[in-house]
Parts: structure tokens; C-alpha cells; sequence
């Protein structure tokens, strides 16, 4: 017995001593891990990279970029206190927010066009799907994912009509896919790929992001955790600027960006720049189609919670930001007189 | 026997109970670190509604026929490799190539070659379970004493009576320890598999369900599909392969 309890007060000491290691000296370090991710629709978070847009701010700032392939990983990394902000969809950041993880919208990002491309001749609409055409997106609760769902809720009633066709796949494998032509019917493609796949003979779209989603919708907000809000408000301030000038280069300069930008995405310049200004690619820090996303993932059951309030979802807006930022200013001037 | 059990009933229970004290004391989120509570409430939810059992279905008739197959092709090998040198070389060679490979570095051409369909999962399988088989029937069949051999010359046996008179029973314990590590291997390399590949006609096994569970950020979930996979591993652990074997290799001496 006696043994036993020795090896039961090895484990528990153990237990403690792991749950002590856990993250030294955080808080006041001036960093930010910032989760990337590939795809046209990130092109300011690269910017923001690429120009060093944040040490133009605060040339102390620490910044580490973080390479991470699926935004299940970054939610992840963000739960564990690895990454400070990132960027995703709408959908997968409410699922997260449902089970309860603490965290909000910075700002918008980018609206994009999607697309359910297709390499079979008799698809046309998706009423001519059969049962053994397969459907390749990143992951069920992704963006693609729920596009589809709300298409089928439309045209078909059924929000689950397509969720036993469905294959996970990432979308460089789920391109090659479907230009191999055999194991996959249709790939809801966002660029570059959607355009790459756009420009290849016998595969087409039969229906839009837009279609489906009813409407205009934003396709990848930052997100942040309340954590890093309240503790690095300097940071997060720093971060949004950086952030928005970076979405207005891109907006004012699309040449001058995709000269910039051209090398991270393997592209020409030329090439760079046609998809930047595709038509339905918008860099905006406006956050469009949130309430319908929620709406209709709490109708189906992938949200439990419903009446998200928008303070709930979203960091104070930016005339708040501006504000404190004013107030921050007047208070240390008020310090600065005090100090005379 | 009886006293093995015992002994690890005492230790789950005390695992169990430190991990619900670890979860209760709140040192981790919920998120990071849930309850044993929710974990069998998200088991017990999984199984009421079906999802669980055609996944556990599906990755067992997968497995089942993947390690039929592997054995069934190891044995024809590593019997070949016994009796002719020039193929025991050709068989060395390409077990020196492939066993060291792991399954999940060959997906993105098993993904091109055979689709990302059950075929798929299951190359991967035979992949991971093959080589090793080949090596422990080969080493069986290599270390049994002359004696046996020549035993089985004075009766006159011909190479079929050998094979399944002599051969075969004599190396039994190396053919099933070579199981045993089979069947380990060959959980590893489904679950991986499920994983990568995506679900098809949503049924894609453990793995997948695990995956899903992760996807949707229920972590009890995913902890409700690792236990399946415990439960289902001891099991056939503790049953089917002690029974296989008390009834031969045990009964007849060769192993104590």
C-alpha cells in the first residue's frame, strides 16, 4: 500500500509541477504571434509582413509570424495561448465562440468570390449532383461547407442534402483533384484557386459564394482573444493600424502591392494583379453577412447559443478604438503636466 | 491473471480520479482540459445517436480486412523467402526499402494513385502491417532448431505437409508477437489515414469521427473517440490474442 502512495504523490507532483511551467513571462513582453495563412484573401496580412508595417509603428515591437495549414490548427494554437491573432471565416470562429472560447472580431478583412467548380458535363445546377459525385472542401463547419448548406437549404429544403458527398481535402490536393477528374465531381474553390481552376478547359461554375450565401458576405475577419485585448490594448491598437493601412494600399495600389506581393504567392506580377482587382475581390475592414451566418448556423443546430449580442462578437468598433486612443493621448499629457 | 486486473482497476481508478481533480481544480480551461463527465456524457450522446457504432464498424471491418490480407500475403512471402534464395533476396530488398517508410509519408501518392477512397486506407494498412510481418515470420522460420528439420526429411514430408506440419507451428510465437505488433501498427495507420482523407458517404471511421469532433471544437468528443480506441485495442489485446495464445503456443510449451 505504501508503495502506491508514493507513486500517487509522484503523479499529483508531477501534475504541478507541469501546470507551473506554464508560460513565463508573458504579459509584458511587447510581441504578437500572428497566425498566416496561404490564399489571396490574406494578401494584407502579408503586406503587413512583407512592409513591416508594425515596427514602422513601435520599432520595439516583437512580431512573430506563425505558419499554420488549417484554421482548426490556429484555433487551437489560439486556445492554448500560442497565437494572438489570426484570421479565418466567420463560420469556424462562431462554432469556437459557441463552445465557449473567449474571443472577438477585430476587423473584416476580405470579401472574395467563391466557387462550387465543377469538371463533369452533366452538372449544370445542383439539383444534377448524383449520389456517387463527390464534393471536395477544406473541412465540415468551414465556410464552403456552410455555403453549401445554405444552398441546399434553398433550393432543396435539406440543409444536409450534400454532407454524405462531401470530401475533406485542402485545396492545392483538392485542385489536382479535380483536374485529375476522377475521384472528384466539384471543389468549393477560393482564390488563387478558384481563378487557376476558372482558366483550365471542361471545369465551371455552377454556383457562387454569393449565390449561395443570398447576397454580399465577408470571407475572412481577424480575430483576437479577450485576453490579448485587455492585456495588450497597446499591441492590439498597433496591430489594427498596421492593418488597415495595409487594406488601403491594397485598395489605392493594386499594381504597386503585386509587385510586392507576386514572389510570396508564386505568381507574376501581371498575374498578381488581375486576381487582386478580380471582380468581388474587395479589401475592406467592414464586416458584411455576420447576423445571416448566425442566423442560420443556429437555426441548423451547428450553433447551441442563440442572441449573440454584436458587442459580444466584435472588439469595440472603430470609433471607439479612436477614442481611446484620445483619451490614452489626453491622459498622458495629463501624466506629463503632473510630472512638471 | 486475476491479480493483473486487479492491480490495473486500482490504477484506472486513480488515473481517473486525478485527471477529474485536475479538471475540477480549474488550473486549465474547460476547453483545454474537460471532466471526465462530460467525456462519457459526450461518449454516451455518441453512441445514443448512432454516429459512433457505424464508425466503429466501418474502422474494424477496414482493419480486419487489411490485416487478412497483409498476413495472408506475408505469409505467402516470407514462406517463398524460406525456400528460394533468389526470391529471399528480392523480398530482403524491398522490406530494407519500405519498412523504415511510414504510411502517412506515401498519402499524397497513395491520394493520387488510389483516391482517397477505402481502397486508399487500406494500402496504407497492409502498407504499415506488411513489412514487419515479413520480418518476424522470416526470423520465426529461420530459428527453428535442425532437429525439426530433420525430422520432418526422415518422415519424408513434402513441402506443404512441412509448411503446415513443421514450419508454421514451430514458429508460432513469432508469428503472433509479429500480429500483435501488426495490430498495433495497423490501429496507428487507420486512424492517420481517416484522418487525411475525408469521410466518404460520411462513414470514415474513428479517425474521421475524431477529426469531426476536433473540427466542431468538442474536445470531449474527441476524447470520447480516443477511449474507443483504448477500450478496442485492450480488448483485443486482453481477449483475442492471450486466448490465440494460452490455446497454442502456451499449451504446447513454447511460451511461458
Amino acid at each position: 500500500m505504501k508503495k502506491y502512495i508514493l507513486i500517487i504523490i509522484i503523479i499529483s507532483l508531477t501534475l504541478f509541477i507541469i501546470s507551473g511551467c506554464e508560460g513565463p513571462d508573458q504579459s509584458n513582453q511587447k510581441s504578437i504571434t500572428v497566425a498566416e495563412q496561404y490564399g489571396l484573401a490574406y494578401a494584407p496580412v502579408q503586406l503587413v509582413k512583407e512592409l513591416g508595417l508594425l515596427n514602422n509603428e513601435d520599432s520595439d515591437i516583437k512580431v512573430e509570424w506563425k505558419q499554420l495549414s488549417n484554421t482548426t490548427s490556429i484555433r487551437e494554437s489560439m486556445l492554448a495561448g500560442e497565437v494572438d491573432i489570426a484570421f479565418m471565416a466567420i463560420p469556424p470562429f462562431l462554432i469556437a465562440k459557441d463552445k465557449g472560447m473567449k474571443w472577438k472580431i477585430i476587423s473584416g478583412l476580405s470579401e472574395s468570390p467563391l466557387g462550387l467548380m465543377t469538371n463533369r458535363e452533366y452538372i449544370k445546377t445542383l439539383a444534377d449532383f448524383k449520389d456517387e459525385d463527390k464534393i471536395a472542401l477544406p473541412q465540415p463547419g468551414s465556410i464552403q461547407h456552410i455555403l453549401l448548406s445554405m444552398a441546399a437549404q434553398r433550393n432543396f429544403k435539406e440543409t444536409d442534402k450534400f454532407d454524405d458527398q462531401l470530401l475533406t481535402m485542402n485545396h492545392p490536393d483538392a485542385m489536382n483533384a479535380l483536374l485529375a477528374g476522377r475521384e472528384v465531381s466539384a471543389h468549393f474553390a477560393s482564390p488563387p484557386y478558384l481563378f487557376l481552376e476558372s482558366k483550365e478547359a471542361g471545369i465551371k461554375k455552377i454556383l457562387s459564394g454569393g449565390e449561395a450565401f443570398g447576397g454580399d458576405f465577408t470571407f475572412i475577419i481577424g480575430v483576437s482573444t479577450e485576453e490579448f485585448y485587455q492585456q495588450q490594448s497597446e499591441n492590439y491598437t498597433l496591430f489594427l493600424k498596421a492593418l488597415r493601412e495595409a487594406i488601403e494600399f491594397i485598395e489605392q495600389n493594386p499594381a504597386e502591392v503585386s509587385e510586392l506581393l507576386a514572389d510570396n504567392y508564386d505568381l507574376s506580377q501581371t498575374e498578381m494583379e488581375e486576381y487582386l482587382t478580380w471582380p468581388g475581390m474587395e479589401f475592406t475592414t467592414e464586416i458584411k453577412g455576420l447576423e445571416e451566418f448566425l442566423a442560420f448556423m443556429t437555426a441548423e443546430g451547428y450553433l447551441e447559443k442563440k442572441d449573440y449580442q454584436r458587442s459580444e462578437l466584435i472588439f469595440a468598433e472603430k470609433n471607439d478604438l479612436e477614442d481611446r486612443e484620445n483619451n490614452e493621448a489626453e491622459q498622458k499629457r495629463g501624466a506629463a503636466k503632473n510630472g512638471e | 491473471m486475476g491479480n493483473k486486473y486487479h492491480q490495473r482497476l486500482i490504477w484506472i481508478t486513480v488515473l481517473a480520479l486525478i485527471w477529474q481533480l485536475t479538471a475540477l481544480s480549474g488550473i486549465f480551461s474547460e476547453m483545454i482540459f474537460p471532466g471526465l463527465d462530460h467525456i462519457f456524457l459526450a461518449l454516451i450522446e455518441s453512441f445514443k445517436d448512432g454516429t459512433l457504432v457505424k464508425q466503429i464498424i466501418f474502422s474494424l471491418s477496414i482493419i480486419i480486412q487489411g490485416l487478412f490480407l497483409a498476413t495472408a500475403a506475408a505469409l505467402i512471402l516470407a514462406l517463398s523467402s524460406y525456400f528460394s534464395e533468389s526470391a529471399a533476396g528480392l523480398i530482403d530488398t524491398l522490406t530494407a526499402l519500405a519498412h523504415p517508410l511510414p504510411g502517412i509519408a506515401l498519402m499524397p501518392l497513395i491520394l493520387i494513385w488510389f483516391g482517397s477512397g477505402r481502397t486508399a486506407i487500406l494500402i496504407v494498412i497492409i502498407h504499415s502491417v506488411l513489412w514487419p510481418l515479413i520480418l518476424n515470420l522470416s526470423t520465426g522460420f529461420n530459428s527453428i532448431p535442425d532437429i525439426y528439420t530433420l525430422i520432418a526429411e526422415n518422415y519424408r514430408l513434402n513441402k506443404l505437409e512441412f509448411m503446415f506440419k513443421i514450419l508454421i507451428p514451430a514458429s508460432l510465437p513469432y508469428f503472433i508477437s509479429g500480429l500483435k505488433i501488426a495490430w498495433a501498427r495497423s490501429w496507428r495507420a487507420l486512424i492517420s489515414a481517416e484522418m487525411l482523407f475525408g469521410a466518404i458517404n460520411s462513414l470514415g471511421g474513428l479517425g474521421w469521427f475524431i477529426f469531426q469532433k476536433r473540427v466542431f471544437f468538442d474536445l470531449p468528443g474527441v476524447f470520447a473517440g480516443i477511449i474507443v480506441i483504448i477500450v478496442i485495442g485492450v480488448t483485443v489485446e486482453d481477449f483475442i490474442f492471450k486466448k490465440i495464445e494460452i490455446r497454442t503456443v502456451k499449451k504446447w510449451g513454447m511460451l511461458k
